[in-house]
């Protein structure tokens, strides 16, 4: 059925987006851009599938992903917050060490093959009409990726730390004057959205590619940054954004596969003309929701 | 001022210029030592000019953006649709047009397709309100594909099989030579004077300085934010369009998909190494060629992709921008 088959893929492809959102939202809320995402996902994609193919285990895979992500964003995090580095330059300088230092180290695993996460049916569940192997047949990162956002909801909102991240988000001087130290927040929510990017890459080659070519998330990492914008900083909204990156993707390959008549190129452009449309669409009325302490760097300019 | 040009590094003149462009001697030393040390290397000189012409384009087309406080990340995009817009007005060259005629058209069709690309970013910045950094990166792509679907499909050249790439150029269309190098290592250099120029002593470049230093206090001082943005928008898209114009007619000779990739990515690292001053981009850029020349040998001989290349220049940027960074911040 078509529709279902665009719904799943909506999910399956959108599922490392996802990640990469609610960790750029993390990073956001504490009032530090991250345009490193990019290079956090590919690292990641890079460590996991490299993991994956020498131990033959997908779940330490998984664990190295996680901390090449993390690793890399605590250097954006470093140099933004202890040596005053320009948070846009830094990110996209992080994404551009992160694209090349992967194209370089990956080419022996360009024809590697791995084993990686299968998909888990749950029973009945998954028999539902459309929506059923979409939420309830994925791979074990997708599942996580689907309940992730309603976690950071309740952690933002409902718990002392989430409460810590925000006020370092909207007011530094409050959070000093409770004994903490904003720089030390920052640093840890950057690492963390670093670390969902890395998760990111890793679901994003475990269970969709199965493969390393260079520059394997082809700006997913930047459409995420988009998105969490998308979404007002919020992280279920950002997530939908991700799922809406999703099936576009997966609009593009159904069509493909059904043999539609149009050049797989333009097919190729829909997800990111589809995430600037929403952009597009959404901008000026988020402006109002941008964190406090991200106006300076990001939303600086009146127009 | 085109007797700054590395070519002519006799004495005399120079101490004059000290004097009158100072702000140039430092990056002037610095090009000297570069291209003195090079050859030493194994790395060809005429080779580093001919990879400078393009990122000096790319790197401008961060520069003035940047003066008015703009990011713009969209180099790579507007650099292949230039290419892909010099491609399309080349269509138009037939056997009776003069040589110059058929260079200056091709030129403006890079031009026009680079400009109008960031003037897209411009445009969604200041009717919609979306942040010009992800729209230009996210353009990126967009116009990656769009090159590779028109030398796949409208732009292919019907000689070359099944291979993605456009019609080869006729002769009256490539760039004449001086010496070693096509005559846009010139343009490039002469144009980063002229930029140079606008921004620094001219009423738009200071307009331009004070939106990008205040925004909010240029709007209130009657100061035409937007017209600002879209203008050093679409200037430095049409820079980095004509960037891709000259390499299809230089080195090149046609349109293929993975023309230029990485210029402007490149460029846009210079720029920042140089905090966008004109005379230090030109440093920036010499150095950034001469390791992307470098390592095009050096990647030949490992094995390594291109894109190999970013982990010394971004490494280098990340060194100054934690370095500057702490400097800077002393002052406020």
């Amino acid at each position: 059925m078509f529709i279902e088959d665009v719904f799943a893929g909506a999910v399956r492809y959108g599922s490392s987006v996802i990640f990469a959102t609610q960790g750029e939202v993390i990073s956001e809320r504490a009032g530090v851009i991250n345009l490193g995402v990019e290079g956090s996902m590919l690292c990641g994609a890079l460590a996991a599938f490299a993991t994956a193919s020498a131990t033959g285990n997908a779940v330490l895979g998984i664990i190295a992903g996680t901390a090449a992500g993390a690793l890399l964003a605590s250097l954006h995090a470093f140099l933004v917050l202890w040596r005053g580095a320009n948070q846009l330059a830094s990110g996209l300088a992080i994404s551009f060490l992160g694209l090349g230092l992967t194209a370089a180290l990956g080419v022996n695993f360009v024809s590697k093959q791995i084993t990686g996460l299968g998909a888990i049916e749950i029973p009945v569940l998954s028999d539902i009409p459309i929506i059923g192997k979409g939420l309830f047949a994925q791979d074990a990162l997708t599942y996580l990726a689907l309940v992730l956002p309603f976690i950071l909801v309740f952690v933002l909102s409902r718990t002392k730390w989430g409460l810590i991240l925000r006020a370092t988000g909207e007011r530094p001087e409050v959070v000093r004057a409770y004994g903490y130290d904003p720089r030390r927040v920052r640093a840890v929510a950057v690492t963390i959205g670093g670390a969902l990017a890395g998760l990111g890459g890793s679901q994003l080659v475990l269970a969709y590619t199965l493969n390393w070519v260079e520059n394997v998330t082809l700006g997913r990492g930047f459409v995420a940054v988009a998105l969490v914008i998308f979404g007002a900083w919020k992280p279920v909204q950002a997530a939908l954004g991700g799922l809406v990156f999703g099936a576009a993707l997966s609009l593009q390959l159904q069509l493909q596969a059904r043999g539609v008549d149009v050049s797989i190129w333009l097919l190729q452009m829909t997800p990111y003309v589809l995430t600037l449309l929403v952009l597009t669409v959404t901008s000026r009325r988020q402006s109002q929701q941008i964190p406090e302490g991200l106006k300076a760097v990001f939303g600086g300019s009146p127009s | 001022m085109t007797a700054t040009t590395p070519a002519a590094p006799s004495a005399a003149p120079l101490v004059q210029l000290a004097k009158k462009h100072a702000g140039w001697f430092g990056p002037l030393v610095c090009v000297v030592v570069i291209l003195s040390v090079i050859p030493f290397l194994g790395i060809s000189v005429p080779d580093v000019l001919i990879r400078s012409c393009p990122l000096l384009l790319t790197a401008l087309a961060v520069a003035i953006p940047a003066r008015t406080g703009l990011v713009n990340v969209g180099g790579e995009g507007q650099f292949v649709l230039g290419a892909c817009g010099a491609a399309v007005f080349a269509t138009a060259v037939s056997e009776s047009t003069p040589s110059p005629v058929a260079i200056v058209v091709i030129a403006i069709g890079g031009i026009v397709f680079g400009g109008l690309w960031a003037g897209l970013s411009a445009l969604l910045k200041v009717v919609a309100g979306v942040n010009e950094t992800i729209s230009t990166l996210l353009l990126n792509y967009v116009a990656t594909l769009i090159v590779a679907y028109a030398v796949t499909g409208p732009l292919k050249d019907p000689e070359a099989a099944n291979f993605p790439i456009g019609s080869p150029l006729p002769d009256r269309a490539r760039l004449p030579m001086i010496g070693d190098v096509h005559i846009g290592v010139i343009v490039a250099l002469l144009l980063t004077f002229a930029v140079a120029w606008l921004l620094n002593s001219t009423r738009w470049g200071f307009k331009a300085r004070a939106a990008g230093g205040n925004p909010i206090a240029a709007l209130r001082g009657g100061l035409p934010v937007a017209a600002l943005i879209v203008g050093a928008l679409l200037l430095g898209g049409a820079l980095a369009g004509l960037a891709g114009a000259l390499e299809v007619m230089g080195p090149d000779g046609r349109l293929r998909q993975g023309l230029g990739v990485g210029f402007g990515f490149l460029g846009f690292l210079a720029s920042w190494l140089a905090m966008h001053r004109p005379g230090w981009i030109v440093a920036a850029v010499v150095l950034i060629a001469s390791i992307s020349v470098g390592g095009d040998s050096l990647q030949i001989d490992l094995g390594l992709p291109a894109t190999s290349v970013y982990v010394v220049t971004a490494t280098v940027l990340l060194v100054v921008l934690g370095w500057r960074g702490t400097r800077s911040g002393e002052h406020h």
